[in-house]
């Protein structure tokens, strides 16, 4: 007979463990290396960028579309399928970790000892450039490099839509590395509410529209609620009925006013000696399942003397 | 000789002394202020002694450059003051909350949840009058914010939406809510007759425990759908409920509404009083945003008193509610509730009306987290 629980116990642990790794997994997987796109890329550099020795070549950005910090190391960047292993971006670098909403920009010069952010090939039209994660198969991006694509002018991918977080793709006379593709002049949303909305009025009545409709939702679900929960009691005995309360009466909207206004005055300590006055006057045994309320609950016979009741519950 | 006066002379430029300007005195003067009113009148205590004394600290005139300021990168009052800045500090007092808060009063009376609502209108009363004054949207919003008398709420929101203004609309907020009793009484009698102070309410009715464990789930569901952006502070507010209500994770809910929650009111006053230095304090703008606080508090308490007194039109015998616990509506827990019980009896000294009061009070908590939601998604 114990062997089941046993069992049960068991088979509960491992699927809770093998859940909590699943979801640790795959939450860094959704916050990773997913959110990287090839951002912008220019094969043919004439009059643009140039590399830290001073070279124009085409160069390649990558785009952080997240809002958390991605860590590029480790993976992959190529221009044959056949080889997605082409150039390894180092992970000893410690400046491959990419901010929120960030890009960082390689140099495809084809000599990779030049540093990290130089590829060890050459951009050419007509090519597909692909992103590749760190286990050298999943392809996390890739962009065709049209064959007619100018001189100086980019393949870019750029930001639309409310959220920013759909992209096209087009070709730009306009390059960009390492700076973000949309409109770097968008105004913040405090501007545009000061252009469309000077007065407040529109914001105003929206979002005390939207008080209101949370809030009478909320009241109309616990107050079905609280019916549903009335007829289910309804078929179990009646409580006694509540005595018309007279003036002077301790009733427990009067033990709640008492206790709240002695505690303002005098401190948490009264506490006590107002609850076990109105337990005496309330005829005893009072409980509550209230954890910030004393609970009086009758016991047969005393414990005050207990040795267990005198240890300390933790070492200090 | 020489050496021993040049060493002097160098160590007076080191003093407060040499250093001191009056903008400081007048900031440590209210440091001292608010401290004497938290000891003499037991106004708020917990958040205007550590205020107060953070005013003192942040106003201590010092040489500049020796990383000890809380503006200065990398200091120990600049790292305590992260929690502010970035915003981290007011979610963790709303898990206190949570974990403190018995929502019974609501859940037995739901209709007392839309006092909450209507009391949220001197949220958006003050971003009105802000528009007036001058100030940019996202900065009339964190003023706004004051409205609804929520130390935390206004500290969360003000660090995102005008950092630069979050001491003064941090310091105005805690002062009107300790000044709740003063502010709020004046206004619910000329608001009221008689005859409407003394309605007495029904008894609530019990809440089984089932719906106390439903009502965090539930109400988080629903208002972080419609209001995402409110997550940090509504999440908090409802999962600190959930490990009170739940009954099985007792020593959760007492370190939350303990220690935890003491601690970060303890370090959140004290870098909120700190960053009042008097060089970004003392301004125009803090005054405009005094007089904003002040006049938010007076909005939001005079529509939730008149919101009750327009509702009894349409209700009848006992339905109708009591306009005195309107200004509950004002998230100041449990303050503004004891106003109304306070004043409550003094026209009917066996009117109860505290247990009814804390359903508008608790339901403001949840309203401005909501507004606070809002006003972030319209102008973060």
């Amino acid at each position: 007979m114990t062997i089941f629980p046993f069992k049960a116990m068991r088979y509960t642990r491992i699927f809770f463990l093998t859940f909590f790794m699943l979801l640790a997994g795959s939450g860094a997987w959704a916050q990773n290396l997913t959110d990287l796109i090839i951002g912008e890329v220019l094969v043919e550099n004439t009059a643009g960028l140039t590399d830290g020795y001073g070279q124009r070549t085409g160069w390649i950005e990558l785009f952080n579309t997240s809002n958390g910090t991605v860590n590029f190391g480790g993976c992959y960047l190529s221009d044959d399928k056949s080889d997605l292993k082409k150039y390894h971006i180092p992970t000893s670098d410690r400046s491959t970790r990419l901010g929120p909403r960030q890009s960082v920009v390689f140099y495809a010069s084809g000599n990779a000892s030049q540093g990290t952010y130089y590829t060890n090939f050459t951009l050419r039209n007509g090519s597909t450039l692909y992103l590749v994660s760190n286990d050298g198969r999943t392809v996390i991006d890739q962009v065709e490099i049209p064959s007619d694509l100018p001189a100086d002018c980019s393949v870019v991918r750029v930001p639309f839509g409310v959220k920013e977080m759909d992209f096209e793709t087009n070709v730009s006379r306009r390059p960009t590395p390492g700076s973000y593709n949309g409109d770097v002049d968008a105004k913040t949303k405090s501007q545009v509410m000061k252009e469309k909305d000077p007065h407040g009025w529109v914001l105003t009545l929206i979002s005390i529209l939207v008080v209101f409709t949370a809030l009478i939702i909320l009241a109309f679900i616990f107050g079905w609620i609280g019916n549903a929960n009335k007829r289910l009691q309804s078929g179990q005995p009646k409580a006694p009925k509540a005595k018309k309360v007279k003036a002077g009466d301790i009733t427990p909207e009067v033990a709640a006013a008492i206790s709240m206004a002695l505690s303002q005055e005098f401190g948490s300590e009264v506490y006590a000696a107002i609850a076990l006055a109105l337990d005496d006057y309330m005829g005893g045994g009072i409980h509550d399942q209230e954890s910030l309320m004393i609970t009086i609950k009758p016991t047969k016979g005393s414990t005050w003397a207990d040795k267990a009741q005198n240890f300390r519950q933790l070492p200090r | 000789m020489n050496t021993i006066l040049e060493s002097l002379k160098q160590f007076w430029y080191f003093t407060g002394f040499a250093n001191a300007t009056w903008q400081n005195i007048a900031m440590i003067l209210i440091g001292v202020l608010f401290i004497t009113i938290a000891i003499k009148k037991g106004w708020e205590p917990l958040l205007l002694v550590p205020i107060g004394f953070g005013m003192i600290i942040g106003n201590i005139p010092m040489f500049p450059g020796l990383n000890i300021g809380v503006y200065e990168d990398g200091s120990v009052l600049n790292t305590l003051y992260q929690g502010v800045k970035q915003g981290w500090y007011p979610p963790l007092i709303f898990l206190g909350i949570g974990a403190m808060t018995d929502f019974s009063a609501l859940i037995s009376q739901p209709r007392l949840l839309l006092i909450g609502a209507a009391a949220q209108t001197g949220i958006f009363g003050a971003y009105l009058l802000a528009l007036l004054l001058g100030f940019d949207p996202n900065q009339a919003g964190a003023i706004g914010i004051i409205g609804g008398a929520d130390g935390p709420t206004a500290i969360f929101l003000s660090s995102k939406l005008a950092p630069d203004l979050m001491g003064a609309i941090a310091v105005s907020a805690y002062s009107y809510m300790a000044l709740v009793p003063v502010i709020q009484r004046p206004i619910m009698l000329a608001l009221t007759t008689k005859k409407e102070r003394l309605i007495r309410m029904p008894a609530p009715r019990q809440v089984s425990q089932k719906e106390k464990i439903i009502f965090p789930v539930v109400g988080f569901l629903l208002t972080a759908f419609i209001v995402p952006s409110g997550l940090p502070l509504l999440g908090m507010l409802f999962f600190g409920n959930l490990l009170k209500e739940s009954g099985v994770t007792r020593r959760l809910a007492e370190t939350a509404r303990g220690p935890l929650i003491d601690v970060v009111t303890t370090l959140i006053g004290l870098t909120v009083g700190a960053s009042t230095q008097a060089d970004k304090f003392l301004t125009g703008n803090s005054l405009k945003i005094f007089l904003l606080g002040l006049l938010s508090f007076v909005i939001a308490t005079t529509v939730g008193v008149l919101f009750v007194k327009f509702w009894n039109l349409f209700l009848k015998g006992d339905r109708k509610i009591n306009p005195l616990i309107g200004n509950a509506g004002v998230s100041a827990v449990p303050d503004s509730a004891r106003v109304s019980e306070i004043v409550g009896r003094e026209f009917d000294p066996d009117n109860h009306l505290l247990m009814h009061a804390m359903g508008p009070n608790v339901a403001g908590v949840i309203g401005s987290a909501v507004a606070a939601g809002i006003l972030l998604g319209f102008l973060g």
